[in-house]
């Protein structure tokens, strides 16, 4: 293991980062607010401790394997920790716990936040806030490689140890197109989506800030009610539908744009998740229009963001789905566990993975009444491999305890239990909000300081799908 | 980069890090000490003006009591020296409109006021009003309730701003003190990083060639040692082996 090298790649990130945070410090000076000095601050420790390991470590292509995967967990620790320092500078709300809480909410574009008011942040604060959804959306690192200079075999290995491992089934292609399609779909999306939001009555820099939040998946908003301040069915629809483009493959998104013969319409996994997506909106729906509204538009209006932002770990809000049933909550829980597909920026257990786990149920069943039968799990016509069938089924298994073990310690930290529960679930998903205390109108800031550090292990956990993040700490792997 | 460059750049950077942090927080200790001046002048001055005039107000209505009481010459005393003192507090706070819309609770205030001052103003020894209580408690001093609340409505929102201002000084406050914590934080990990480095880069590469240059005087063999980098260090690392090349090859 080679620290040094290490470093370099770490600081090659931090630098990107400081680029964000120098772009935040400028949209500061632009509307002469307090956040000012924090940004620019933050910017030169980050710019600062980014180019020193590049002026001392001398460039080496070859990274292993498990350098790369350190390279990748420690530098969204790296970059959590940086990008908490404007938060801690500017102080208001932002205690160190709370500043931590919110980067890393930021980055792993969870969207949780510990704000009572968010309309009190300057500009500046406001833009660095929804730039950690835009950095973390993708990843950090693949977002750096897409515009760092050729790193040759280190890109393939930095690639590899950053993606969903269930992502790359549909990326048959080299890495440097890989990123090339990331990037593309990533900013066609945003800039896509803030024009319409533009021309739908939002100003330049909510349209901005809150497509960086939709196709992030992310769901900060610049608004204390979040999408309900508009109250305009127009924004909704735009910031549904991206929010459902964003839960989808961007390779298969390239693969429709471009006009390929495997794009989302054939694809089984989009299928189903559209299909869950819509039972889901059926289901609330129905039970919405019994419990809680008298028209049906106003329930299908409501259900369906709901269902979509949370199914997508966006978690915008456009209502306090509070009041709502404990069916609804239901559905919803289930879509916070679950969340969109891999290879998009959604967090979660992810489609695959249920499509996966049903059909080893099915043959498993098949085994009971044909012992010596063979049966294998397809997904489009390839044959999933063995490894990742188990893979796929430990990875529920790890996640439904880990949900468990963090809700009991926030439960024995005095927090109630549907905030518990739900809390450690939208943390894990990245989704956001929860129920209880943590609802769609409310926030994190009732939680004690030590539950918001276990909630933010939940949520580098959800980011770097579990696997990454526990290898950091068994230190036997690196030997 | 050569080395001597290197060790320059570690040093600037590390006192880049420190004078930065050193400066926003004089910058906003500076801007403490304005936001401190700015809540007297703006809004403690209009505070106190507000109780000056309420105090004002307190004393007329007494001097009109004793009026009623048919005690002509102390109340027109007082209500002399009330006047006076009313005048004295509407005007600083006249002056001293900093809040945005606080004039137009002084404008109230004003307008209230000279109706009121009416009552009082005409004669109340000797006519009808003398011993009337009744139009006391339903004019006279309904009236004086009216511009009471005015007034202390100009002074809430005065406290108002003012606490605003108060915790604005908080945020402050932590503002200057937090660069100074962060840059100690930074420099003491910035200083161990560049330990390392130099360890790393500069005195272990010399510590293998001095081994390295003595095990040849003691073997004779040529080490083989290489050096990462291509600064002084790299090239000191090369041209000893071709010295030591060339001298085995004699």
């Amino acid at each position: 293991m080679r620290a040094h090298t290490i470093s370099r790649y770490i600081g090659l990130v931090l630098l990107f980062n400081a680029v964000f945070l120098f772009i935040s410090f400028l949209v500061s000076l632009f509307n002469s607010d307090s956040a000012l000095y924090p940004l620019l601050y933050s910017f030169l420790i980050t710019f600062l401790f980014g180019i020193f390991p590049l002026i001392f470590v001398p460039k080496s292509d070859f990274i292993s394997k498990e350098e790369g995967f350190l390279i990748v967990i420690l530098s969204w620790l790296f970059v959590c920790l940086f990008g908490a320092l404007p938060f801690i500078l500017w102080g208001g709300e932002f205690s160190i716990t709370n500043a931590w809480f919110e980067s890393v909410s930021g980055y792993t574009t969870t969207g949780s936040s510990i704000l009572t008011d968010v309309e009190v942040l300057p500009k500046g604060l406001l833009f660095w806030r929804s730039a950690t959804h835009f950095i973390g959306g993708v990843g950090i690192i693949v977002l750096a490689l897409v515009v760092l200079p050729n790193l040759g075999h280190a890109r393939f290995v930095l690639l590899r140890s950053e993606l969903s491992t269930l992502a790359g089934t549909n990326f048959k292609y080299q890495t440097r197109k890989v990123l090339q399609i990331l990037l593309y779909v990533y900013c066609g999306l945003i800039l896509t989506e803030t024009v319409l939001l533009k021309i739908s009555g939002m100003n330049l820099f909510d349209a901005l800030l809150h497509s960086f939040g939709t196709i992030a998946t992310g769901g900060f908003s610049t608004k204390n009610l979040s999408i309900a301040y508009y109250n305009s069915p127009a924004i909704e629809i735009i910031i549904m539908i991206f929010m459902i483009l964003s839960g989808i493959h961007f390779g298969l998104l390239f693969a429709t744009i471009t006009g390929l013969s495997f794009n989302v319409f054939k694809s089984t996994v989009i299928r189903f998740y559209v299909f869950l997506m819509l039972t889901g909106i059926i289901l609330v729906s129905a039970d919405l229009y019994i419990n809680n509204f008298n028209s049906l538009f106003e329930s299908l209006r409501y259900s369906a963001f709901q269902v979509i932002s949370l199914g997508t770990s966006t978690g915008f809000a456009t209502t306090d789905s509070a009041n709502w049933s404990g069916f609804a909550h239901m559905i919803l829980i289930f879509f916070t566990f679950l969340c969109a597909c891999a290879g998009s920026t959604s967090g979660g257990i992810k489609v695959e993975r249920l499509i996966i786990f049903l059909k080893a149920i099915k043959n498993q069943v098949l085994l009971l009444h044909h012992p010596r039968g063979v049966f294998t799990i397809k997904l489009d016509s390839n044959t999933v491999e063995d490894d990742i069938v188990r893979n796929a089924l430990v990875f529920i298994v790890l996640y439904i305890i880990i949900v468990f073990l963090s809700s009991v310690v926030l439960a024995g930290f005095g927090v109630d239990s549907t905030t518990a529960l739900s809390a450690s679930a939208a943390t894990m998903g990245n989704v956001g909000p929860g129920f209880g205390e943590v609802g769609s109108m409310g926030n994190y800031s009732t939680i004690p300081d030590a539950g918001k550090w276990i909630l933010t292990a939940n949520m580098l956990l959800g980011r770097l799908e579990i696997y990454g993040f526990i290898s950091l700490f068994v230190l036997k792997t690196w030997r | 980069m050569g080395i001597r460059l290197k060790i320059f750049t570690g040093f600037m950077i590390l006192a880049i890090m420190l004078l930065i942090a050193g400066f926003i927080s004089i910058h906003e200790f500076m801007n403490i000490g304005n936001y401190v001046q700015k809540l007297l002048d703006d809004n403690y001055r209009s505070i106190e003006a507000s109780g000056t005039m309420v105090e004002a107000l307190e004393r007329e209505d007494s001097g009109i009591l004793l009026l009623l009481m048919g005690n002509w010459e102390e109340g027109r005393k007082i209500l002399k020296e009330g006047d006076d003192l009313f005048n004295k507090g509407f005007s600083s706070a006249e002056n001293n409109l900093t809040i945005p819309g606080e004039h137009k609770y002084v404008e109230r205030i004003k307008q209230d006021y000279n109706i009121y001052k009416k009552t009082w103003e005409r004669p109340i020894v000797g006519t009808d009003k003398e011993g009337n209580f009744e139009w006391y408690y339903n004019k006279s001093h309904q009236m004086f309730l009216q511009i009471k609340e005015s007034v202390k409505q100009l002074m809430e929102i005065n406290q108002e701003t003012m606490y605003k201002t108060g915790s604005d000084l908080k945020n402050r406050s932590q503002r200057a003190v937090m660069p100074g914590i962060v840059a100690i934080i930074a420099a003491v990990v910035f200083t161990l990083l560049f330990n390392y480095f130099i360890n790393f880069y500069i005195a272990k590469p010399i510590v293998h060639l001095t081994r390295g240059i003595e095990e040849y005087n003691n073997t004779g063999e040529i080490f083989k040692f290489t050096s990462e980098t291509s600064d002084e260090i790299g090239r000191l690392t090369n041209a000893i082996k071709e010295m030591l090349q060339s001298l085995t090859y004699k």
